[in-house]
């Protein structure tokens, strides 16, 4: 029911032990050389080269690469070529575990299909953004993951708005968020109203009433919303090759300072109108 | 009955997982700790065979009471519940560390039982 990578998809349906997935990890360990162990395998650069540009990347937000060839280490023409022979001889995790003895090739077509299917509920639609940002495709995958989760877990019928820039947002009965770091950096803010936050806490608590329920239960339903969502963002940008950790979620008061856009920050925008008339709010304050 | 101990911050999540639990007929809850620390102690107190606990907690997390639990009591199984669990480096740690599966939120309660049973 979430955005999965194989090796957990195999270990959770028993497919596979997790001591095989473990052996099959290690062997990927051993046999993927790292950017910098392909060049020196490929004699673009010594030892020294390495240890020079590991020392350089402490004060320099660099990728190791770009970093070689900004040194004059590497040309682009042997950072590419460097890239190529990685990816081609990339052991995945399927053939590492046929390698282990974990799984036949037959198995492995068999369980890599069973999950694309499973997976497939996952695959991102394009939605448009309204102006040039960095990373768009991160943020294009956020909005249908929020939707689709909408669908997935609280189980609501809805159409989504056209996604606007936005200054200063309106505020609302009750705003969870949580900030995404690593690769890229941004605040995700989820706005509810009350009759919308019922409705979450009813299908994340899978009761019927929650009239009773504290409100700090009842917020914490919608925290909760927001942690699954940003999790398996994380999960689907590190298949898109970007690293993104995420911080415990929060409520956002509406005399808060995380209410207004921060400067050096894109605000957009995305309504999200419920078949009930009621309109929940997804908000991504973005770092230029 | 095996009893399990269940670890998160989370009022909603701890709620969602101890009625998986208790509606199942062959587990049932030995209780809630709301951090990492807490579950060590509530470990020592209530001896449940199974510990269901959350990666991101405020406090001491998950990960850092998994490596203490894992050293304090060779018996007890921890499996690890996050909504990070599809990240391959997150879920490949939590293995490493010595948790013996991870659940992936949202879960449903077939996929947590079907998990809990193979232990």
């Amino acid at each position: 029911m979430a955005v999965k990578f194989f090796g957990q998809y195999l270990v959770e349906n028993n497919l596979v032990s997790r001591d095989a997935l473990l052996q099959a990890i290690e062997l990927q360990d051993q046999k993927n050389l790292k950017l910098g162990e392909m060049a020196l395998s490929l004699g673009y650069l010594s030892q020294a080269d390495i240890e020079r540009a590991h020392n350089a990347q402490m004060s320099k937000d660099m990728k190791l690469g770009d970093l070689l060839v900004e040194m004059g280490i590497m040309t682009s023409e042997q950072l590419n070529d460097v890239i190529t022979h990685q990816k081609n001889t990339h052991l995945y995790i399927g053939e590492a575990l046929v390698q282990v003895g974990a799984l036949t090739p037959d198995q492995l077509q068999q369980h890599l299909a069973a999950f694309k299917l499973d997976q497939a509920l996952y695959v991102t639609d394009k939605i448009e953004l309204p102006a040039a940002i960095a990373n768009s495709t991160i943020w294009e995958m956020t909005a249908d993951l929020t939707y689709k989760m909408i669908t997935r877990v609280l189980d609501l019928q809805f159409r989504p708005g056209k996604c606007e820039l936005i200054s200063a947002p309106r505020t609302a009965f009750m705003m969870a968020a949580m900030d995404f770091s690593g690769d890229v950096e941004a605040r995700y803010v989820i706005s509810v109203s009350e009759n919308l936050q019922k409705q979450v806490a009813k299908a994340i608590l899978r009761e019927e009433t929650v009239d009773n329920e504290p409100v700090e239960v009842l917020e914490d339903t919608v925290m909760e919303f927001v942690n699954v969502v940003c999790g398996n963002v994380a999960a689907k940008a590190s298949q898109m090759g970007k690293a993104m950790e995420i911080n415990p979620p929060l409520t956002i008061k509406q005399s808060d300072p995380g209410l207004a856009v921060p400067p050096g920050y894109t605000g957009l925008l995305f309504p999200i109108h419920i078949d009930d008339g009621d309109t929940m709010e997804l908000k991504l304050f973005i770092k230029n | 009955m095996k009893k399990v101990l269940v670890v998160d911050d989370s009022l909603s999540v701890a709620r969602q997982l101890e009625k998986i639990i208790s509606e199942s007929g062959d587990f049932t809850c030995a209780g809630h700790a709301k951090n990492g620390a807490e579950a060590i102690k509530m470990n020592h107190t209530e001896d449940p065979d199974i510990i269901c606990m959350d990666m991101n907690m405020p406090g001491m997390d998950g990960l850092t009471a998994l490596r203490s639990l894992v050293v304090l009591d060779k018996d007890v199984k921890v499996v690890m519940v996050t909504s990070l669990g599809g990240v391959g480096d997150k879920f490949t740690e939590a293995l490493k560390l010595g948790a013996k599966n991870v659940i992936s939120k949202p879960f449903d309660s077939d996929t947590v039982l079907q998990i809990l049973r193979q232990l």
